[in-house]
């Protein structure tokens, strides 16, 4: 006889759980041991499938459009974090992933950590990339410059946002206000054409806009000592070693207000 | 209004989304882009109502978006639509995070109504969901005073069937059968697929 049709939780006690499971109406020690039940049970299988199907109907009934912003920030993320590659054969649900490969990934249920976390990976594997063939002191200007990036990255106020231009090229930043420093990367921006460079700007009301310095690639740009009161970053083709101001308009331009700036 | 069953749900989203997933899982950032248009709605709207509070719904829904993203591959089209699974995976964390912030006694009790008549502003809400939102209300009207607090105060609430059970009077055989009559009524009411 099996061990399911003793205790308080009998097999047909556990068919009950039906419905509150697809309604997500049961404590994790009663979610746990119906999930363990379904896995032997193709009919409460089936009836689950229904059932939640039923309930993403009151779901739909509930649709409402985010903020443009959610959109901007989870685009962003998207563009530097990885994909878990393979399927998980449980029917765990996402997020509890497996073990060893992702031991260093924060938990999902802290995404803002994770979209820094994945930006940090990036900054950290485009600084390898650069680091291959330098002398000591691009070495050193590099560990500067990756050490302002890890403080950035850390820091309690950090926080990120994107833009695109009409190709969808992008410039990303993760900024804290706090310390007066933002991360810039530019993603997919078409190449500023012969002898001519990508330009970052700072601008701020009221003043001329501030060269950040040239884009090289996706490499990352640090930016240090901004005001609080910069509004946005734009990019501008210049001709090569950069311009003093700016004699293009900007081909993306990206406000700081979500990050902290510009009040 | 008159009986009958509701049409199937236009739109077209159905397969759109499958396919889509599919694409998002090799990596395709358009396709996510796209998918992001079909699913963002419902996963904010439906994170909404069970969060309450905007900032907290946002961050919810960012996390579950984002996790599409990465773990787009263990979508199973053999377990149902991906919109039911994405709704699913926003559910099951929205309800997470209204239970730890319950749990914390930070949960605020401006209360509204509940079931009916949703608490955030109508600006943004698409034609589709608007004719959705209706038909979903006026079949959860057709359910049993019982059925129904049973079937909202666990999926728009977030309780528990023990904690459904508690705030009804109810004994917990008794909500769990609410429940699934609940659910089952309104299948026959709405009618369709997803």
């Amino acid at each position: 006889m099996s061990a399911l049709l003793r205790g308080p939780f009998g097999r047909r006690a556990l068919h009950s759980l039906a419905a509150p499971y697809a309604l997500d109406a049961l404590a994790p020690p009663e979610h746990r041991r119906f999930e363990r039940h379904l896995r032997g049970c193709d009919r409460c299988a089936a009836e689950v499938r229904a059932l939640r199907e039923d309930a993403v109907r009151l779901a739909c009934s509930t649709a409402v459009a985010p903020p443009p912003a959610l959109r901007e920030r989870i685009l962003a993320a998207v563009r530097t974090t990885p994909q878990e590659p393979v399927p998980q054969p449980s029917r765990s649900r996402p997020g509890r992933g497996p073990g060893r490969a992702r031991a260093a990934r924060p938990s999902p249920l802290l995404v803002p950590l994770t979209t820094l976390t994945a930006a940090a990976a990036l900054v950290v594997a485009a600084l390898f990339g650069v680091q291959a063939a330098r002398t000591q002191d691009a070495l050193d200007r590099e560990r500067a410059r990756a050490s302002e990036i890890a403080h950035v990255l850390a820091a309690p106020d950090a926080r990120a946002s994107a833009g695109r231009d009409a190709r969808g090229g992008g410039l990303a930043v993760v900024a804290s206000a706090e310390r007066r420093s933002a991360v810039v990367t530019a993603t997919g921006l078409a190449a500023p054409g012969n002898g001519r460079v990508h330009q970052l700007w700072l601008v701020r009301p009221g003043a001329k806009p501030h060269s950040l310095g040239l884009l090289d690639g996706d490499t990352p740009l640090v930016a240090t000592g901004l005001g609080t009161d910069a509004t946005s970053l734009a990019v501008t083709v210049e001709p090569r070693g950069g311009s003093e101001q700016p004699t293009t308009s900007p081909i993306v331009q990206l406000a700081l207000e979500n990050v902290g700036f510009g009040e | 209004m008159e009986g009958g069953r509701r049409p199937p749900r236009g739109g077209g989203n159905t397969g759109e989304a499958e396919e889509l997933l599919a694409r998002v899982a090799r990596g395709d950032q358009r396709a996510f882009e796209e998918l992001y248009a079909v699913v963002s709605g419902p996963v904010f709207g439906l994170v909404r109502r069970v969060v309450r509070d905007p900032a907290q719904s946002e961050e919810v829904a960012q996390e579950v978006l984002l996790e599409l993203w990465r773990c787009a591959a263990r979508y199973d089209p053999g377990r149902g639509s991906a919109l039911s699974w994405v709704l699913t995976v926003a559910h099951r964390r929205a309800v997470d995070r209204v239970r730890s912030a319950r749990a914390a006694g930070e949960r605020e009790r401006r209360e509204g109504r509940r079931a009916h008549g949703p608490a955030f502003d109508q600006v943004a809400e698409e034609v589709e969901a608007g004719l959705e939102r209706e038909w979903v209300r006026r079949c959860l009207d057709r359910l049993t005073a019982l059925q129904r607090q049973s079937v909202t105060l666990a999926y728009y609430d977030g309780y528990t069937y023990r904690e459904v059970a508690e705030r009804l009077s109810l004994p917990l055989g008794t909500v769990k059968t609410r429940m699934r009559d609940g659910l089952a009524r309104l299948r026959h009411c709405l009618g369709g697929a997803v």
